[in-house]
């Protein structure tokens, strides 16, 4: 492989590498949600009763359960 | 004769011009990557949309054919040298300090998509710069197809990031801001802007708006206060998480797209010349008596390649087009160049608009002034077809151009067509540029016009515009009248 040639700038390149450490840190956030959201179904995802008496439906999909092997839809 | 292309800085290999043909040398350590490139999901998907060059590996016996090209022979023999391959060509080349904003834009956002695809096919594109760009009529084409290399998938950054604010960002914006135009930036400044240079500009609550901050006035605070010799910066950071680098790559490409659409140039309002064709002299009959006068001419003679000078927001551009031709059409007003490349794109006219004052054509850039060839060297001998529409006149008063000097120049652009408009002194146009030094051109009339086109060209019929000072006249160039 050939090293890169092109000027990769100074402050440039420092900026961007911040930014992809602020980046990097919501990439865990995001990753830490998606745990708990899909923890939270696994527990609570069945049919649940909203409190005007009607029945909601959740939509699990891949986005947010990324190791749920299909979409489920659970009613 | 050969032409170093401005693909040479890659050590990965080189390009050049020779009898019409486009060709690449790759070094042959290159070799694997680039045939492994091409066969990618991204170039065969680009390639087929069109904006992407087409790539043909030379074998053998032609490659020992070109080695016999004595021109050829430095380019060739190169130690490195692995495999030629040869590219289509893509019509009439042109570069960034002769585009409108809108077509440096559009390279931008040609640039960016090309770099997520590859990434998606796990390559990256290793420098991000409008001469990897040429333009096919009004459309981007990707041309430098070795700027893509393999990625370590657990590298977050993208090193070209920089080189694409410098050339495309920073640009626009100072077009946007200051009304600094492409051929100020780029004709001085090849590799664009740097955040330092834009940060001067700016004056103190410009330094915090959200877009200066980010691209001009963070990076200039963190050059100036970081050592300059801190080899560890420029060191790779790859991350064992690949998925994370990947998210943060992704980001980064999200917001450098995000930056670009909102320097998207708006529809240009009113310039100097945009509102010509509302505001001409001319009543409806003399207008349709020379549309009529101009699509005979190119009906007769059928130009292939027509340069349209003087072409304001392209009305005759457009009638070439229509007609088969691949047109050039230049002027030196941006906003009206814009406007015509919208409605090229719009209407898919085989319109190449380009920001040019024949008067001051582009020079030659870079190395040895051979990187980027004049824009006359470069339109010597490509077209058969020239129109001067209501632009003698301009070159006669405002730029103090000589008529035989016109026709001089109109004979070198064109090998067989120029239609050409004379303008009389009395037009309330010329009046509106002679600004009181009517006496200059007290003595010029249409018999001068014909003396001065004579030794270059042979009249074949003129048409005077019913009701106007004006006249129009069909030419034909003399055999070796140049």
């Amino acid at each position: 492989m050939f090293l890169a040639y092109i000027d990769p700038g100074l402050g440039a390149l420092l900026w961007q590498a911040i930014v992809a450490g602020v980046v990097g840190f919501l990439f865990y956030l995001k990753k830490t949600r998606q745990w708990i959201v899909s923890l939270f179904l696994r527990m609570f995802g069945r049919r649940r009763k909203t409190g005007t008496g009607t029945t909601e439906t959740i939509v699990v999909t891949e986005e947010l359960v990324p190791k749920v092997e299909s979409k489920t839809e659970v009613r | 004769m050969l032409q170093p292309s401005p693909s040479f800085r890659d050590p990965a290999g080189g390009c050049c011009s020779f009898k019409g043909r486009v060709l690449r040398r790759v070094a042959a350590d290159a070799v694997p990557e680039f045939e492994k490139f091409l066969q990618t999901n991204s170039a065969r998907q680009f390639l087929e949309r069109k904006q992407f060059v087409s790539s043909r590996r030379l074998d053998e016996n032609e490659t020992a054919v070109l080695r016999e090209a004595p021109e050829l022979e430095s380019f060739i023999a190169t130690p490195a040298t692995g495999a030629l391959y040869e590219h289509e060509r893509i019509g009439f080349p042109s570069y960034p300090h002769e585009w409108p904003p809108e077509m440096l834009w559009d390279a931008g956002r040609l640039t960016l998509e090309l770099a997520r695809a590859a990434r998606a096919d796990g390559f990256g594109l290793k420098d991000a710069t409008p001469h990897n760009i040429l333009f096919r009529g009004s459309e981007p084409v990707f041309i430098d197809a070795l700027s893509f290399e393999h990625r370590n998938p657990g590298d977050p950054i993208w090193l070209p990031e920089a080189q694409f604010v410098r050339t495309f960002l920073l640009p626009l914006l100072a077009n946007r801001r200051w009304g600094l135009s492409l051929a100020d930036i780029f004709t001085t400044h090849r590799d664009g802007l740097e955040p330092e240079d834009v940060y001067r500009w700016c004056g103190p609550l410009e330094k915090f708006k959200p877009r200066t901050l980010s691209l001009v006035s963070i990076p200039t605070w963190l050059s100036r206060r970081t050592n300059p010799n801190d080899r560890k910066i420029y060191q790779p950071h790859l991350l064992a998480n690949t998925e994370k680098a990947q998210f943060i790559l992704e980001s980064l490409f999200q917001r450098l797209e995000r930056t670009l659409r909102s320097f998207e140039p708006a529809v240009r309002k009113a310039s100097t010349w945009s509102n010509y064709m509302a505001t001409h002299s001319y009543d409806d009959p003399a207008f349709a008596a020379k549309e009529k006068f101009v699509t005979e001419a190119l009906r007769e003679f059928k130009p292939a390649r027509v340069l349209d000078a003087g072409a304001n927001t392209g009305h005759f551009s457009a009638l070439a087009a229509q007609a088969g031709a691949a047109v050039v059409a230049i002027d030196q007003d941006a906003a009206c160049v814009g406007t015509l490349w919208r409605r090229a794109r719009e209407q898919k006219l085989n319109i190449l608009p380009l920001v040019m004052n024949l008067a001051r054509p582009s020079p030659a850039l870079g190395w040895c002034n051979r990187e980027c060839p004049s824009f006359l060297d470069r339109a010597t001998g490509s077209f058969d077809g020239l129109l001067m529409l209501a632009l003698v006149h301009h070159l006669l008063v405002t730029e103090r151009i000589p008529l035989a000097e016109i026709f001089r120049l109109a004979a070198r652009a064109t090998s067989l067509l120029l239609v050409a408009e004379f303008i009389a002194p009395q037009d309330a146009m010329f009046r509106r540029l002679t600004r009181g030094r009517e006496s200059l051109h007290a003595t010029l009339d249409a018999k001068m016009f014909e003396q001065a086109c004579t030794p270059y060209f042979e009249i074949v019929r003129s048409l005077a515009l019913p009701g106007t000072q004006r006249r129009m006249y069909c030419l034909k160039r003399r055999d070796g009248a140049v």
